[in-house]
């Protein structure tokens, strides 16, 4: 019984490790300009949080919960 | 103290390992908040103050915070926490333990893993008549608005968009 928000989470956290990583490589670089991709990233990554977590109210809404294994409309 | 940026980077870790063992998702937000100011500290620490900044308000201020409450409307069930299934506890020891054999590993070598964190973070200019200090982040991210005008239109207009699709995809039919 695995939730579908545990998977939006994970997303985040990488969306976190890759703004971290970015950061850290403009900061010991000495490179500023390369500041730019990380607050991109960040807004690109806010639309995605925001587009999963509508899906995930809308499966919650039909569904009642977000377990996964509620989505087997393609099963055979 | 000289490890702290190394202590910083095992709590991130053991921080993601929190979450991505898949608690209920009351405890695994709380994992990604934990995991979030200690990232946000781990930028701090290597000069980037600016971008600390920007990560706590947009990331923690905004994001988690419609996470949270979005979890909080959509779920309700008794949580599971990361004591009670065999799985969650399985997963978290497993990640906890494979953190602890790579910073012994790291810690028995003698030389400088990745990177060695040099000083970062402030640049002194020469100008006409004296000389000044920026911070490099602030200014690198405030090019955003003078070499990066496009993309800012293009990203403006993707986050309004995106409120569109979200409006759309919840009222359903």
């Amino acid at each position: 019984r695995s939730h579908l928000v545990a998977s939006l989470l994970c997303l985040e956290g990488m969306m976190m490790s890759l703004f971290i990583m970015a950061t850290l490589i403009a900061s010991n670089t000495h490179f500023p300009l390369v500041n730019i991709m990380p607050i991109i990233l960040l807004v690109f990554a806010a639309c995605e949080t925001a587009v999963g977590l509508a899906l995930l109210i809308s499966i919650s809404n039909t569904y009642g919960l977000d377990y996964v294994h509620n989505l087997n409309l393609l099963q055979c | 103290m000289a490890y702290v940026l190394f202590t910083l980077s095992v709590l991130l870790v053991m921080g993601f390992v929190g979450f991505s063992s898949k608690p209920s998702p009351i405890y695994g937000g709380l994992a990604l908040i934990v995991s979030g100011v200690v990232g946000c500290v781990i930028v701090l620490n290597c000069g980037g103050v600016y971008m600390g900044l920007v990560m706590f308000l947009v990331y923690l201020g905004g994001m988690m915070v419609v996470f949270g409450y979005t979890t909080a409307m959509a779920i309700e069930e008794y949580p599971e926490t990361w004591g009670s299934g065999l799985e969650v506890l399985g997963g978290l020891l497993v990640g906890l333990m494979m953190e602890v054999v790579l910073v012994l590993w790291v810690l028995s070598l003698d030389e400088t893993v990745v990177v060695s964190f040099s000083d970062t973070g402030d640049w002194v200019i020469f100008e006409g008549e004296g000389s000044g200090l920026i911070r490099g982040d602030s200014i690198g991210a405030g090019a955003l608005y003078d070499y990066g005008r496009w993309l800012v239109v293009v990203a403006g207009w993707t986050l309004f968009v995106g409120v569109y699709i979200v409006i759309e995809i919840v009222r359903g039919n």
